[in-house]
């Protein structure tokens, strides 16, 4: 029954719906395949304003992202913040940062929840501005935006010492482009 | 008798009781009574503009003080509620798990604490007592320690720890918060005793208002009633006066008919009588009976003539006229008086004077009373100047004619130089020296004067002499050109 209860707990905080537990080591490479096409757009870690980390690695982005990580360096509290499943932005940093599918994200997350490796959920936000302000509420998150998303609200980390618009930035986003080029 | 007549005086009339005020408003004439009249209307309209300023002040000041109070107290009442939506705000987050909602609700409760901080501030910036001061500067840093705790607090919802959360508000945010309320309790109240002291300024300033209006009024009411009571009592004082002139004009009169009457009776009695036989008696009589006859004869024409000319309409046929032609038929017709009373009449007339305006023979009638008059009080000097000659106009630019009646006699005391032109006005010391007359003869040829668009004036000095002059409008477009000349006077162009 408790199990029961924290799969509930975990598949509510992670965004899933129940109906997709069921299915959830199934691999989602069609999804990948339908955004290889579009334009592209770096994607931008940002944390809180009084946030004092200016750089991460790639290797700690992903440590952070994969819950392996509860507090900064300040003793601050990691709090992750991401887009809702099927977001392109989201895609992109499961595919660059975790190096995993939807599917396997959940599972690695209730895994660890589970066993209590993982002590830090992913908020879930519906919209960029929701991440901006979620970001700049809390002085321990961490999130992703596109880069023509980021304000001022917020601080931009590098990655690998590199900006985004610095030459071999990794993480980047691709979008769809609608009919009217958009 | 006319000296007895003045010793009765108007003021022991039964009836009239006399004030200490009449000796001040028995020379009022009409037109000092229309000056204190207009003086009370000035006075009137100065005062209702004191008041009206009075009154707008005062409703300037309260509309001042209604909208002050209402931007005050709304601005107070915004700053109230701004402050309790900040921390509503932040509680509704914690009754949700979804981190959009919360997000939405961090945002409202931001939104409210910008209004709070600008509502704040605002009150700083109008903060001018010492009170209001330290309150604001207070209020500002209880403010910015919710908010620290406040934002402590979101952090924790947002990040799932709603124990935490709910531990802080309850350590920190409510402490904090609640001296932020007594902060702003502390504002109303300030603002209240404000309102206060500026709602009794402007009920003491109302007061004022009302008082200063009942004085004016009052003021005015008693100005106005002392103008109306000075102006009747003038008016009475005038219709006394008159009587008295009328009363002492008719024993005059009485007086002037009875001495001739009195001859001419005593002259019938002797002839009836068989007294005067010879042809050289019955001469002699018959010349008294005809100077005596055409002496009652000339003061009755006076008489009517003054009548006439009552109602001061101008009855004269105006026309240029000459002036030597003038002064000449006024010599003649006067030459006997003058004569008889031992009188020399001399003529000074400028060469080349221009025409004048008027009616020969009202002109005539004018001067010959001048002349009479100078022949009554010319005194022991017994000569007369009728001197003509041109002169500038006193005021404006042009000239005139003048013509004036020069004596060396008794002169007239300064004092009734103002009233020798009023109707049967005698001055007292001619009354005492028995001098006989009725008191019109300056009064019709001043109104004689005026008719014609001239006037008469006079220059005296008492036992020096008096100067009458007639001054007379040029006629237009003369240059020195004789236009008609004089008529003898015709009782067909008397008024």
């Amino acid at each position: 029954m408790r199990r029961l209860t924290t799969l509930l707990i975990v598949l509510v905080l992670t965004g899933c719906p129940p109906s997709n537990a069921g299915r959830a080591a199934v691999p989602e490479s069609e999804g990948f395949l339908e955004q290889q096409t579009g334009t592209t757009e770096p994607l931008v870690i940002v944390v809180n304003r009084t946030n004092p980390v200016d750089n991460l690695s790639l290797a700690e982005l992903r440590t952070i992202f994969l819950g392996g990580r509860s507090h900064w360096a300040n003793g601050r509290r990691i709090t992750l913040v991401m887009r809702g499943p099927g977001d392109p932005e989201r895609k992109a940093i499961l595919r660059d940062v975790c190096g995993m599918s939807e599917s396997q994200l959940k599972t690695h997350f209730l895994r660890g929840l589970y066993s209590g490796d993982i002590l830090v959920t992913p908020k879930t936000l519906a919209t960029p501005a929701g991440v901006r302000k979620f970001i700049f509420n809390v002085p321990g998150a961490i999130g992703y935006l596109r880069i023509s998303d980021v304000d001022a609200s917020v601080k931009t980390v590098r990655i690998d010492n590199l900006l985004p618009s610095d030459k071999g930035y990794k993480l980047h986003a691709q979008f769809q482009v609608a009919n009217d080029g958009e | 008798m006319a000296s007895k007549e003045h010793k009765i005086g108007w003021s022991r009339r039964p009836g009239y009781a006399p004030g200490f005020l009449d000796p001040l408003l028995r020379p009022t004439s009409r037109h000092h009574a229309g000056l204190l009249l207009f003086l009370v209307c000035c006075g009137v309209a100065v005062v209702g503009a004191f008041v009206i300023r009075d009154l707008q002040t005062a409703s300037a000041e309260a509309q001042k003080m209604y909208f002050g109070s209402v931007h005050g107290l709304q601005q107070i009442g915004e700053l109230q509620y701004y402050a309790q939506e900040t921390r509503r705000a932040t509680l509704y987050a914690l009754t949700t798990s979804d981190s959009n909602l919360q997000v939405e609700y961090a945002d409202q409760s931001r939104d409210a604490d910008q209004r709070v901080k600008d509502g704040i501030a605002e009150y700083s910036r109008q903060a001018k007592p010492p009170a209001e001061t330290a309150v604001a500067s207070r209020l500002t840093r209880d403010w910015t320690n919710y908010l620290n705790v406040r934002d402590e607090v979101l952090a924790s919802i947002l990040e799932g720890s709603t124990k935490e959360a709910v531990s802080l508000d309850l350590s920190g945010g409510v402490p904090a918060f609640e001296l932020v309320r007594r902060d702003l309790n502390e504002v109303k109240r300030l603002y209240d005793d404000d309102a206060s002291q500026r709602l009794a300024a402007l009920v003491a300033s109302s007061r004022r208002s009302a008082w200063r209006l009942i004085g004016i009024l009052g003021f005015t009411f008693l100005l106005s009633g002392g103008a109306v009571w000075a102006i009747q009592r003038s008016r009475m004082l005038s219709a006394i006066q008159l009587a008295k002139l009328q009363m002492e004009f008719v024993a005059s009169v009485s007086h002037e008919l009875r001495t001739p009457l009195a001859v001419l009776s005593s002259a019938a009695d002797n002839i009836a009588d068989g007294l005067v036989e010879d042809k050289a008696g019955m001469r002699r009589y018959g010349a008294i009976l005809q100077k005596q006859s055409r002496s009652m004869g000339r003061l009755v024409d006076e008489i009517l003539l003054f009548a006439s000319t009552e109602d001061h309409k101008n009855r004269y046929r105006l026309q240029p006229l000459e002036v030597s032609p003038l002064v000449d038929s006024a010599v003649n017709s006067t030459e006997g008086l003058a004569h008889a009373a031992g009188f020399i009449i001399d003529r000074e007339i400028e060469p080349g004077l221009p025409l004048v305006i008027g009616d020969a023979p009202a002109i005539s009638r004018c001067l010959e009373n001048l002349i009479s008059n100078a022949v009554k009080y010319g005194g022991d000097h017994r000569r007369i100047v009728l001197r003509a000659y041109s002169a500038p106009l006193e005021r404006g630019a042009g000239g005139e004619v003048r013509i004036a009646v020069v004596d060396r006699g008794i002169g007239i005391d300064p004092p009734e130089l103002a009233r020798i032109f009023d109707p049967f006005y005698r001055s007292p010391r001619v009354q005492v020296a028995q001098v006989h007359g009725t008191g019109l003869g300056l009064s019709l040829a001043k109104r004689i004067a005026e008719s014609m668009g001239g006037r008469l004036s006079v220059l005296s000095e008492l036992s020096a002499g008096s100067t009458f002059t007639l001054h007379l409008q040029i006629a237009k477009g003369d240059g020195s050109q004789p236009g008609a000349t004089a008529s003898p006077p015709a009782e067909s162009s008397r008024p």
